[in-house]
Protein backbone atom coordinates (compact mmCIF):
# COMPACT_ATOMS: atom_id res chain seq x y z
CA UNK A 1 0.00 0.00 0.00
CA UNK A 2 3.25 2.79 0.85
CA UNK A 3 4.55 2.00 -2.37
CA UNK A 4 1.04 2.99 -4.52
CA UNK A 5 0.41 5.94 -1.88
CA UNK A 6 4.43 6.85 -2.96
CA UNK A 7 3.90 6.03 -6.59
CA UNK A 8 0.41 6.91 -7.72
CA UNK A 9 -0.62 10.27 -7.56
CA UNK A 10 -4.55 9.12 -7.49
CA UNK A 11 -3.71 7.26 -4.16
CA UNK A 12 -1.47 9.80 -2.17
CA UNK A 13 -3.91 10.77 0.17
CA UNK A 14 -3.34 7.34 1.37
CA UNK A 15 -0.60 8.90 3.99
CA UNK A 16 -3.04 11.20 5.03
CA UNK A 17 -5.99 8.41 5.99
CA UNK A 18 -3.91 6.68 9.02
CA UNK A 19 -2.87 10.25 10.87
CA UNK A 20 -7.19 11.00 10.09
CA UNK A 21 -8.32 7.66 11.66
CA UNK A 22 -5.45 8.09 14.40
CA UNK A 23 -6.90 11.86 14.69
CA UNK A 24 -10.96 10.35 15.15
CA UNK A 25 -9.96 7.48 17.61
CA UNK A 26 -7.99 10.26 19.86
CA UNK A 27 -11.18 12.27 19.65
CA UNK A 28 -13.34 9.24 19.93
CA UNK A 29 -11.13 8.53 23.51
CA UNK A 30 -13.70 9.08 26.02
CA UNK A 31 -16.34 7.21 24.51
CA UNK A 32 -13.79 3.92 24.07
CA UNK A 33 -12.79 4.31 27.58
CA UNK A 34 -16.44 3.81 28.70
CA UNK A 35 -17.23 0.45 26.49
CA UNK A 36 -17.57 -2.98 28.12
CA UNK A 37 -14.91 -5.15 27.28
CA UNK A 38 -16.30 -8.59 26.35
CA UNK A 39 -13.89 -10.77 24.26
CA UNK A 40 -15.83 -13.28 21.67
CA UNK A 41 -14.55 -16.06 19.41
CA UNK A 42 -16.03 -14.53 16.55
CA UNK A 43 -13.14 -12.33 16.50
CA UNK A 44 -10.88 -15.65 15.82
CA UNK A 45 -12.87 -16.62 12.56
CA UNK A 46 -12.59 -13.15 11.32
CA UNK A 47 -8.74 -13.36 11.26
CA UNK A 48 -9.05 -16.66 9.89
CA UNK A 49 -10.88 -15.72 6.71
CA UNK A 50 -8.51 -12.55 6.69
CA UNK A 51 -5.35 -15.18 6.75
CA UNK A 52 -7.63 -17.39 3.84
CA UNK A 53 -7.96 -13.48 1.43
CA UNK A 54 -4.45 -12.87 1.97
CA UNK A 55 -3.55 -16.27 1.34
CA UNK A 56 -5.52 -15.98 -2.01
CA UNK A 57 -4.01 -12.41 -2.78
CA UNK A 58 -0.40 -14.01 -1.98
CA UNK A 59 -1.45 -16.51 -5.07
CA UNK A 60 -1.93 -13.79 -7.43
CA UNK A 61 -5.39 -12.45 -7.16
CA UNK A 62 -3.81 -8.77 -6.55
CA UNK A 63 -2.98 -6.04 -4.35
CA UNK A 64 -6.02 -5.14 -3.00
CA UNK A 65 -7.26 -8.38 -1.73
CA UNK A 66 -4.52 -8.27 0.27
CA UNK A 67 -4.88 -4.91 1.56
CA UNK A 68 -8.34 -5.53 2.45
CA UNK A 69 -7.81 -9.11 3.95
CA UNK A 70 -5.26 -6.52 6.72
CA UNK A 71 -8.17 -4.26 7.51
CA UNK A 72 -10.17 -7.58 8.20
CA UNK A 73 -7.37 -8.50 9.99
CA UNK A 74 -7.90 -5.67 12.34
CA UNK A 75 -11.18 -5.59 12.94
CA UNK A 76 -11.13 -9.56 13.97
CA UNK A 77 -8.30 -8.38 16.02
CA UNK A 78 -10.99 -5.76 17.54
CA UNK A 79 -13.43 -8.05 17.92
CA UNK A 80 -11.20 -10.45 19.59
CA UNK A 81 -10.16 -8.30 22.33
CA UNK A 82 -12.60 -5.84 23.27
CA UNK A 83 -15.94 -7.72 21.65
CA UNK A 84 -19.08 -6.56 19.26
CA UNK A 85 -19.29 -2.88 21.23
CA UNK A 86 -15.83 -2.11 20.44
CA UNK A 87 -16.06 -3.28 16.86
CA UNK A 88 -19.16 -1.25 16.37
CA UNK A 89 -17.80 1.80 17.82
CA UNK A 90 -14.50 1.29 15.32
CA UNK A 91 -16.65 0.84 12.31
CA UNK A 92 -16.62 4.12 11.02
CA UNK A 93 -12.72 4.46 11.02
CA UNK A 94 -12.12 0.64 9.81
CA UNK A 95 -14.39 2.52 6.91
CA UNK A 96 -12.64 5.42 6.33
CA UNK A 97 -9.58 2.85 6.04
CA UNK A 98 -11.18 1.73 2.95
CA UNK A 99 -10.08 4.95 1.51
CA UNK A 100 -6.54 4.00 1.22
CA UNK A 101 -6.70 0.93 0.09
CA UNK A 102 -5.08 0.82 -3.68
CA UNK A 103 -7.57 0.83 -6.16
CA UNK A 104 -9.69 -2.33 -7.35
CA UNK A 105 -7.84 -3.02 -10.84
CA UNK A 106 -11.38 -4.41 -12.49
CA UNK A 107 -13.58 -1.70 -11.73
CA UNK A 108 -10.73 0.79 -12.18
CA UNK A 109 -9.92 -0.34 -15.84
CA UNK A 110 -14.16 -0.72 -16.16
CA UNK A 111 -14.89 2.85 -15.10
CA UNK A 112 -11.49 4.58 -16.81
CA UNK A 113 -13.13 4.56 -20.51
CA UNK A 114 -16.50 5.74 -19.38
CA UNK A 115 -15.46 8.77 -17.11
CA UNK A 116 -13.05 9.98 -19.75
CA UNK A 117 -16.30 10.10 -22.35
CA UNK A 118 -18.70 11.77 -19.51
CA UNK A 119 -15.79 14.43 -19.01
CA UNK A 120 -15.36 15.08 -22.27
CA UNK A 121 -19.39 15.17 -23.15
CA UNK A 122 -19.58 17.82 -20.09
CA UNK A 123 -16.89 19.75 -21.19
CA UNK A 124 -18.46 19.90 -24.47
CA UNK A 125 -21.90 21.19 -23.07
CA UNK A 126 -19.84 23.36 -21.10
CA UNK A 127 -18.14 25.44 -23.73
CA UNK A 128 -21.20 25.04 -25.63
CA UNK A 129 -22.92 26.78 -22.64
CA UNK A 130 -20.78 29.64 -22.83
CA UNK A 131 -21.06 29.99 -26.92
CA UNK A 132 -17.46 28.49 -27.94
CA UNK A 133 -17.57 26.38 -30.54
CA UNK A 134 -16.82 22.82 -29.74
CA UNK A 135 -16.68 20.13 -31.78
CA UNK A 136 -15.61 16.26 -29.77
CA UNK A 137 -15.27 13.31 -31.19
CA UNK A 138 -14.93 10.77 -28.78
CA UNK A 139 -12.44 11.47 -25.90
CA UNK A 140 -11.08 13.97 -28.44
CA UNK A 141 -12.40 17.80 -27.96
CA UNK A 142 -11.53 20.42 -30.66
CA UNK A 143 -11.94 23.84 -29.99
CA UNK A 144 -11.57 25.89 -32.96
CA UNK A 145 -8.07 23.88 -34.31
CA UNK A 146 -6.88 23.40 -30.69
CA UNK A 147 -7.21 19.63 -30.02
CA UNK A 148 -7.68 18.52 -26.60
CA UNK A 149 -7.56 14.78 -25.29
CA UNK A 150 -9.23 13.75 -22.44
CA UNK A 151 -6.76 10.81 -21.41
CA UNK A 152 -7.04 8.36 -18.43
CA UNK A 153 -5.18 10.73 -16.22
CA UNK A 154 -7.57 12.92 -16.85
CA UNK A 155 -10.59 10.62 -15.81
CA UNK A 156 -11.38 12.33 -12.89
CA UNK A 157 -10.87 9.21 -10.81
CA UNK A 158 -8.29 11.46 -8.34
CA UNK A 159 -11.30 13.95 -7.54
CA UNK A 160 -13.57 11.18 -6.83
CA UNK A 161 -11.65 9.60 -3.97
CA UNK A 162 -10.40 12.57 -2.81
CA UNK A 163 -13.37 14.20 -2.35
CA UNK A 164 -15.03 11.16 -1.45
CA UNK A 165 -12.84 11.02 1.80
CA UNK A 166 -13.05 14.34 2.28
CA UNK A 167 -17.22 14.19 1.98
CA UNK A 168 -16.91 11.30 4.48
CA UNK A 169 -14.76 13.40 6.96
CA UNK A 170 -16.88 16.67 6.77
CA UNK A 171 -19.72 14.93 7.52
CA UNK A 172 -18.43 13.03 10.60
CA UNK A 173 -17.10 16.69 11.82
CA UNK A 174 -20.50 18.74 10.92
CA UNK A 175 -22.89 16.08 11.36
CA UNK A 176 -24.20 13.68 13.80
CA UNK A 177 -27.10 12.54 11.54
CA UNK A 178 -26.49 9.32 9.63
CA UNK A 179 -28.80 10.34 6.40
CA UNK A 180 -26.63 13.48 6.36
CA UNK A 181 -23.34 11.62 6.36
CA UNK A 182 -24.69 9.23 3.34
CA UNK A 183 -26.08 12.49 1.42
CA UNK A 184 -22.44 14.56 1.56
CA UNK A 185 -20.76 11.15 0.03
CA UNK A 186 -23.83 11.00 -2.63
CA UNK A 187 -23.37 14.79 -3.37
CA UNK A 188 -19.81 14.28 -3.55
CA UNK A 189 -20.09 12.22 -6.67
CA UNK A 190 -21.35 14.44 -9.09
CA UNK A 191 -19.49 17.11 -7.49
CA UNK A 192 -16.41 15.80 -8.42
CA UNK A 193 -17.37 14.27 -11.73
CA UNK A 194 -18.95 17.65 -12.92
CA UNK A 195 -15.75 19.71 -11.44
CA UNK A 196 -13.45 17.65 -13.75
CA UNK A 197 -15.82 17.99 -16.60
CA UNK A 198 -15.25 21.91 -15.96
CA UNK A 199 -11.35 21.73 -15.45
CA UNK A 200 -11.18 19.62 -19.21
CA UNK A 201 -13.03 22.58 -20.67
CA UNK A 202 -10.92 24.91 -18.69
CA UNK A 203 -7.97 23.56 -20.52
CA UNK A 204 -9.96 23.14 -23.90
CA UNK A 205 -10.51 27.27 -23.64
CA UNK A 206 -7.69 28.25 -22.47
CA UNK A 207 -4.44 26.01 -24.10
CA UNK A 208 -2.45 28.22 -21.44
CA UNK A 209 -3.82 25.82 -18.54
CA UNK A 210 -3.37 22.77 -20.81
CA UNK A 211 -0.20 21.61 -18.95
CA UNK A 212 2.46 22.95 -16.68
CA UNK A 213 2.00 24.84 -13.55
CA UNK A 214 -1.42 26.76 -15.01
CA UNK A 215 -2.74 23.61 -15.24
CA UNK A 216 -2.02 22.26 -11.63
CA UNK A 217 -3.27 25.37 -10.05
CA UNK A 218 -6.28 25.69 -12.02
CA UNK A 219 -6.96 21.96 -10.78
CA UNK A 220 -6.39 23.05 -7.43
CA UNK A 221 -8.29 25.87 -7.31
CA UNK A 222 -11.43 23.55 -9.10
CA UNK A 223 -11.36 21.16 -6.08
CA UNK A 224 -11.15 24.62 -3.96
CA UNK A 225 -14.48 25.06 -5.09
CA UNK A 226 -15.82 21.49 -4.87
CA UNK A 227 -15.33 21.85 -1.20
CA UNK A 228 -17.08 25.16 -0.99
CA UNK A 229 -19.87 23.18 -2.88
CA UNK A 230 -20.04 20.34 -0.78
CA UNK A 231 -20.21 22.48 2.49
CA UNK A 232 -23.22 24.51 0.29
CA UNK A 233 -25.13 21.24 0.03
CA UNK A 234 -24.73 20.77 3.51
CA UNK A 235 -26.57 24.02 4.33
CA UNK A 236 -28.84 23.56 1.95
CA UNK A 237 -29.31 20.22 3.31
CA UNK A 238 -29.92 21.31 7.09
CA UNK A 239 -31.91 24.25 6.22
CA UNK A 240 -34.23 22.15 3.88
CA UNK A 241 -34.34 19.68 7.06
CA UNK A 242 -35.03 21.85 9.45
CA UNK A 243 -38.14 23.67 7.56
CA UNK A 244 -38.83 20.40 6.88
CA UNK A 245 -38.87 19.46 10.47
CA UNK A 246 -40.94 22.50 11.74
CA UNK B 1 43.48 -18.40 -31.04
CA UNK B 2 41.61 -19.65 -27.94
CA UNK B 3 41.74 -16.58 -26.35
CA UNK B 4 40.35 -14.69 -29.58
CA UNK B 5 37.69 -17.52 -29.90
CA UNK B 6 36.46 -16.16 -26.51
CA UNK B 7 36.72 -12.72 -26.93
CA UNK B 8 34.33 -13.18 -30.17
CA UNK B 9 32.10 -15.15 -28.42
CA UNK B 10 32.02 -12.61 -25.01
CA UNK B 11 31.16 -9.69 -27.38
CA UNK B 12 27.91 -11.61 -29.60
CA UNK B 13 26.71 -12.91 -26.24
CA UNK B 14 26.80 -9.64 -24.87
CA UNK B 15 25.30 -7.95 -28.13
CA UNK B 16 22.37 -10.97 -27.60
CA UNK B 17 22.18 -9.11 -24.37
CA UNK B 18 21.82 -5.97 -25.31
CA UNK B 19 19.57 -6.40 -28.16
CA UNK B 20 17.46 -4.19 -28.75
CA UNK B 21 13.70 -3.76 -31.34
CA UNK B 22 12.78 -1.14 -32.72
CA UNK B 23 9.73 -0.22 -35.08
CA UNK B 24 9.87 1.79 -37.75
CA UNK B 25 9.12 5.15 -37.66
CA UNK B 26 5.94 4.15 -40.34
CA UNK B 27 4.57 1.79 -38.58
CA UNK B 28 4.96 3.43 -35.20
CA UNK B 29 2.21 5.82 -35.54
CA UNK B 30 0.31 2.87 -36.02
CA UNK B 31 -2.55 2.00 -33.03
CA UNK B 32 -4.23 -0.62 -34.97
CA UNK B 33 -2.63 -2.26 -38.40
CA UNK B 34 -4.32 -4.97 -39.91
CA UNK B 35 -3.09 -7.59 -43.13
CA UNK B 36 -6.93 -8.28 -44.32
CA UNK B 37 -9.46 -6.28 -42.12
CA UNK B 38 -10.05 -3.54 -39.30
CA UNK B 39 -13.20 -4.07 -37.99
CA UNK B 40 -14.63 -2.20 -34.91
CA UNK B 41 -18.37 -2.19 -33.10
CA UNK B 42 -18.78 0.12 -30.20
CA UNK B 43 -17.18 3.38 -29.18
CA UNK B 44 -13.55 2.69 -29.49
CA UNK B 45 -10.75 5.18 -29.41
CA UNK B 46 -7.80 4.65 -30.75
CA UNK B 47 -4.64 7.36 -30.53
CA UNK B 48 -3.11 6.72 -33.74
CA UNK B 49 -3.12 5.91 -36.70
CA UNK B 50 -5.37 2.84 -38.27
CA UNK B 51 -4.68 0.99 -41.07
CA UNK B 52 -4.70 -2.04 -43.52
CA UNK B 53 -2.79 -3.44 -46.41
CA UNK B 54 -2.76 -5.27 -48.57
CA UNK B 55 -6.68 -5.50 -47.23
CA UNK B 56 -8.83 -2.77 -47.79
CA UNK B 57 -11.54 -3.28 -45.18
CA UNK B 58 -11.96 -1.03 -42.41
CA UNK B 59 -15.36 -0.85 -40.83
CA UNK B 60 -17.31 0.99 -37.81
CA UNK B 61 -14.74 4.21 -37.53
CA UNK B 62 -16.27 7.61 -38.19
CA UNK B 63 -13.98 8.97 -40.24
CA UNK B 64 -14.60 6.68 -43.13
CA UNK B 65 -17.99 5.01 -44.82
CA UNK B 66 -19.90 3.94 -44.41
CA UNK B 67 -19.24 5.44 -40.74
CA UNK B 68 -19.58 4.31 -37.21
CA UNK B 69 -19.21 4.42 -33.65
CA UNK B 70 -15.28 4.10 -33.59
CA UNK B 71 -12.71 7.34 -33.84
CA UNK B 72 -8.82 7.29 -34.07
CA UNK B 73 -7.42 10.55 -33.23
CA UNK B 74 -4.77 9.64 -36.41
CA UNK B 75 -5.27 8.91 -40.10
CA UNK B 76 -7.12 6.30 -41.02
CA UNK B 77 -5.12 4.44 -44.11
CA UNK B 78 -6.29 1.41 -46.40
CA UNK B 79 -4.43 -0.27 -48.59
CA UNK B 80 -2.11 3.29 -49.47
CA UNK B 81 1.58 3.66 -49.56
CA UNK B 82 1.82 4.41 -45.91
CA UNK B 83 0.23 1.27 -44.54
CA UNK B 84 2.48 -0.71 -47.14
CA UNK B 85 5.36 0.77 -45.49
CA UNK B 86 3.84 0.17 -42.47
CA UNK B 87 3.58 -3.61 -43.34
CA UNK B 88 7.31 -3.68 -44.17
CA UNK B 89 8.43 -2.59 -40.93
CA UNK B 90 6.42 -4.50 -38.57
CA UNK B 91 7.35 -7.43 -40.38
CA UNK B 92 11.11 -6.78 -40.02
CA UNK B 93 10.56 -5.71 -36.11
CA UNK B 94 8.32 -9.24 -36.18
CA UNK B 95 11.27 -11.43 -37.63
CA UNK B 96 14.24 -9.22 -35.59
CA UNK B 97 11.48 -10.14 -32.16
CA UNK B 98 11.84 -13.70 -33.37
CA UNK B 99 15.28 -14.17 -34.29
CA UNK B 100 16.30 -12.69 -30.77
CA UNK B 101 18.47 -14.97 -28.26
CA UNK B 102 16.31 -16.25 -25.32
CA UNK B 103 16.72 -15.29 -21.42
CA UNK B 104 14.38 -17.82 -20.31
CA UNK B 105 11.56 -20.46 -20.96
CA UNK B 106 7.80 -19.37 -20.50
CA UNK B 107 4.63 -21.26 -20.78
CA UNK B 108 1.09 -22.06 -19.47
CA UNK B 109 -0.14 -19.22 -17.50
CA UNK B 110 1.81 -15.95 -16.72
CA UNK B 111 -0.74 -14.89 -13.97
CA UNK B 112 1.15 -13.85 -11.07
CA UNK B 113 4.66 -13.55 -11.99
CA UNK B 114 7.21 -10.65 -12.43
CA UNK B 115 9.52 -10.63 -14.90
CA UNK B 116 12.64 -8.60 -15.97
CA UNK B 117 13.88 -7.07 -18.82
CA UNK B 118 14.89 -10.04 -21.50
CA UNK B 119 13.55 -12.15 -23.74
CA UNK B 120 11.27 -15.03 -22.94
CA UNK B 121 10.20 -17.89 -24.97
CA UNK B 122 7.16 -20.39 -25.27
CA UNK B 123 7.13 -23.14 -27.37
CA UNK B 124 3.15 -23.44 -27.24
CA UNK B 125 0.51 -20.80 -26.50
CA UNK B 126 0.82 -18.78 -23.90
CA UNK B 127 -2.02 -17.13 -21.62
CA UNK B 128 -2.69 -14.70 -18.39
CA UNK B 129 -5.14 -14.64 -15.62
CA UNK B 130 -4.83 -12.25 -13.23
CA UNK B 131 -1.63 -10.05 -12.90
CA UNK B 132 1.47 -9.87 -14.57
CA UNK B 133 4.13 -7.66 -13.88
CA UNK B 134 7.17 -6.55 -15.84
CA UNK B 135 9.72 -4.27 -13.62
CA UNK B 136 12.21 -2.12 -15.86
CA UNK B 137 14.63 -1.88 -12.56
CA UNK B 138 14.54 1.93 -13.17
CA UNK B 139 16.31 1.62 -16.55
CA UNK B 140 12.98 3.42 -18.67
CA UNK B 141 14.62 1.89 -21.91
CA UNK B 142 14.75 -1.79 -20.81
CA UNK B 143 12.87 -3.56 -23.47
CA UNK B 144 10.83 -7.31 -22.40
CA UNK B 145 10.66 -9.38 -25.45
CA UNK B 146 7.70 -12.42 -25.56
CA UNK B 147 8.33 -14.59 -28.57
CA UNK B 148 5.27 -16.32 -28.57
CA UNK B 149 5.31 -19.57 -30.72
CA UNK B 150 1.29 -20.20 -31.11
CA UNK B 151 -1.18 -18.42 -29.67
CA UNK B 152 -1.85 -15.32 -27.10
CA UNK B 153 -4.69 -15.03 -24.80
CA UNK B 154 -5.58 -13.22 -22.06
CA UNK B 155 -8.22 -14.24 -18.87
CA UNK B 156 -11.73 -11.27 -18.26
CA UNK B 157 -10.03 -8.50 -16.25
CA UNK B 158 -6.53 -9.47 -16.60
CA UNK B 159 -3.61 -6.85 -16.21
CA UNK B 160 -0.20 -6.18 -17.15
CA UNK B 161 1.27 -4.01 -15.01
CA UNK B 162 4.05 -1.85 -15.81
CA UNK B 163 6.81 -1.05 -12.81
CA UNK B 164 10.04 0.83 -11.84
CA UNK B 165 10.19 2.58 -15.62
CA UNK B 166 9.22 0.25 -17.75
CA UNK B 167 7.07 1.58 -20.52
CA UNK B 168 4.37 0.45 -22.92
CA UNK B 169 6.65 0.94 -26.48
CA UNK B 170 8.94 -1.07 -25.29
CA UNK B 171 7.09 -4.28 -24.25
CA UNK B 172 6.86 -6.75 -27.68
CA UNK B 173 4.40 -9.51 -27.73
CA UNK B 174 5.74 -11.44 -30.78
CA UNK B 175 2.97 -13.93 -31.45
CA UNK B 176 3.33 -17.03 -33.98
CA UNK B 177 -0.48 -17.31 -34.75
CA UNK B 178 -3.13 -14.80 -33.36
CA UNK B 179 -3.83 -12.76 -29.81
CA UNK B 180 -6.84 -12.36 -28.19
CA UNK B 181 -7.56 -9.98 -25.62
CA UNK B 182 -9.85 -11.07 -22.86
CA UNK B 183 -12.71 -8.66 -21.90
CA UNK B 184 -12.27 -5.36 -19.44
CA UNK B 185 -8.69 -6.79 -19.52
CA UNK B 186 -5.68 -3.81 -19.62
CA UNK B 187 -2.92 -4.95 -21.63
CA UNK B 188 0.19 -3.46 -22.00
CA UNK B 189 2.81 -3.60 -25.10
CA UNK B 190 3.36 -3.91 -28.71
CA UNK B 191 1.41 -7.07 -30.13
CA UNK B 192 3.25 -8.01 -33.50
CA UNK B 193 0.97 -10.85 -34.67
CA UNK B 194 1.33 -13.28 -37.52
CA UNK B 195 -2.44 -13.50 -37.80
CA UNK B 196 -5.14 -11.98 -36.25
CA UNK B 197 -5.69 -9.72 -32.86
CA UNK B 198 -9.07 -9.62 -30.93
CA UNK B 199 -10.04 -7.45 -28.29
CA UNK B 200 -12.73 -8.38 -26.15
CA UNK B 201 -15.58 -6.20 -25.05
CA UNK B 202 -13.96 -2.66 -23.03
CA UNK B 203 -10.23 -4.12 -22.89
CA UNK B 204 -7.35 -1.26 -22.97
CA UNK B 205 -4.14 -1.44 -24.53
CA UNK B 206 -1.78 0.61 -23.91
CA UNK B 207 0.64 -0.31 -27.20
CA UNK B 208 -0.38 -1.05 -30.80
CA UNK B 209 -2.17 -4.29 -32.47
CA UNK B 210 -0.37 -4.88 -35.13
CA UNK B 211 -0.92 -8.07 -37.28
CA UNK B 212 0.89 -9.10 -40.49
CA UNK B 213 -1.71 -10.94 -42.31
CA UNK B 214 -5.00 -11.38 -40.45
CA UNK B 215 -7.60 -9.24 -38.91
CA UNK B 216 -8.00 -7.18 -36.29
CA UNK B 217 -11.34 -7.35 -34.31
CA UNK B 218 -12.39 -4.09 -32.17
CA UNK B 219 -15.40 -4.06 -29.46
CA UNK B 220 -15.59 -1.29 -27.33
CA UNK B 221 -11.85 -0.63 -26.93
CA UNK B 222 -9.35 2.19 -25.61
CA UNK B 223 -6.44 1.33 -27.65
CA UNK B 224 -3.26 4.52 -26.35
CA UNK B 225 -0.44 4.54 -28.71
CA UNK B 226 3.18 4.83 -27.03
CA UNK B 227 5.50 7.14 -28.84
CA UNK B 228 8.09 5.15 -30.07
CA UNK B 229 11.64 4.80 -30.25
CA UNK B 230 12.00 6.84 -33.67
CA UNK B 231 8.00 7.98 -33.16
CA UNK B 232 7.36 12.00 -32.24
CA UNK B 233 8.16 12.75 -28.72
CA UNK B 234 5.68 11.67 -25.76
CA UNK B 235 3.06 14.51 -25.35
CA UNK B 236 3.85 16.89 -21.61
CA UNK B 237 2.11 15.22 -18.59
CA UNK B 238 -0.53 17.45 -17.77
CA UNK B 239 -1.46 16.09 -14.52
CA UNK B 240 -3.95 17.54 -12.05
CA UNK B 241 -2.43 18.11 -8.30
CA UNK B 242 -1.84 14.92 -6.49
CA UNK B 243 -4.63 13.45 -4.05
CA UNK B 244 -2.09 14.50 -1.41
CA UNK B 245 -2.21 17.84 -1.62
CA UNK B 246 -5.93 17.73 -2.66
CA UNK B 247 -7.17 16.30 0.52
CA UNK B 248 -4.17 18.20 2.68
CA UNK B 249 -6.34 22.00 1.69
CA UNK B 250 -9.54 20.26 2.01
CA UNK B 251 -8.69 18.49 5.15
CA UNK B 252 -7.48 22.27 6.47
CA UNK B 253 -10.21 24.34 4.55
CA UNK B 254 -12.36 21.94 6.87
CA UNK B 255 -11.03 22.68 9.98
CA UNK B 256 -11.08 26.12 9.41
CA UNK B 257 -14.67 25.83 8.55
CA UNK B 258 -15.49 24.33 11.47
CA UNK B 259 -13.19 26.31 13.63
CA UNK B 260 -14.51 29.52 12.05
CA UNK B 261 -16.36 30.52 14.96
CA UNK B 262 -13.17 30.80 17.58
CA UNK B 263 -11.52 32.48 14.32
CA UNK B 264 -14.36 35.24 13.86
CA UNK B 265 -14.68 36.06 17.49
CA UNK B 266 -11.78 38.30 18.08
CA UNK B 267 -13.26 40.23 15.14
CA UNK B 268 -16.96 40.59 16.43
CA UNK B 269 -15.75 41.92 19.92
CA UNK B 270 -14.06 44.98 18.32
Amino acid sequence: MFEQWRTDEDMSHGFLVPIVILWIVWRERERFRTLPTQPTWWGLALLASAAGLQFVAALGVGLFAGSLAFLVSIAGAVLCLGGFAWLRAAAFPLALALFMLPKLAIVYNQTTLPLQLLASRIAAGILTGAGIGVIREGNILDVGGHRVAVVEACNGIRYLLSLGFIAVVLGYLADSKTWMRLALLVAAIPVAILANGLRVAAAGWLPSLEAGTPHLIAGWFIFVACMATLILVRQLFNKAYVHYRS
Amino acid sequence: MNKLTVLLFWAMFSFCLKAQITLGSTVDTFGVLAGSTVTNSGPTVVLGNVGVSPGTAITGFAAIAPGGPGVATGVIHSADAFAGTAQTQLTAAYNAAAGLATTSTVAGDLGGLTFAPGVYTSTSTLGLTGTVTLNAGGNPNAQFIFQIASALTTAVGSTVVLTNGAQASNVYWQVGSSATLGTSSFFSGNILAFSSISLGTNATLQGRALARNGAVTLLSNTINTPAGQSGPPPPLVTPAPSSLILVSTALVGIFIYQGRKKILKPFRTC
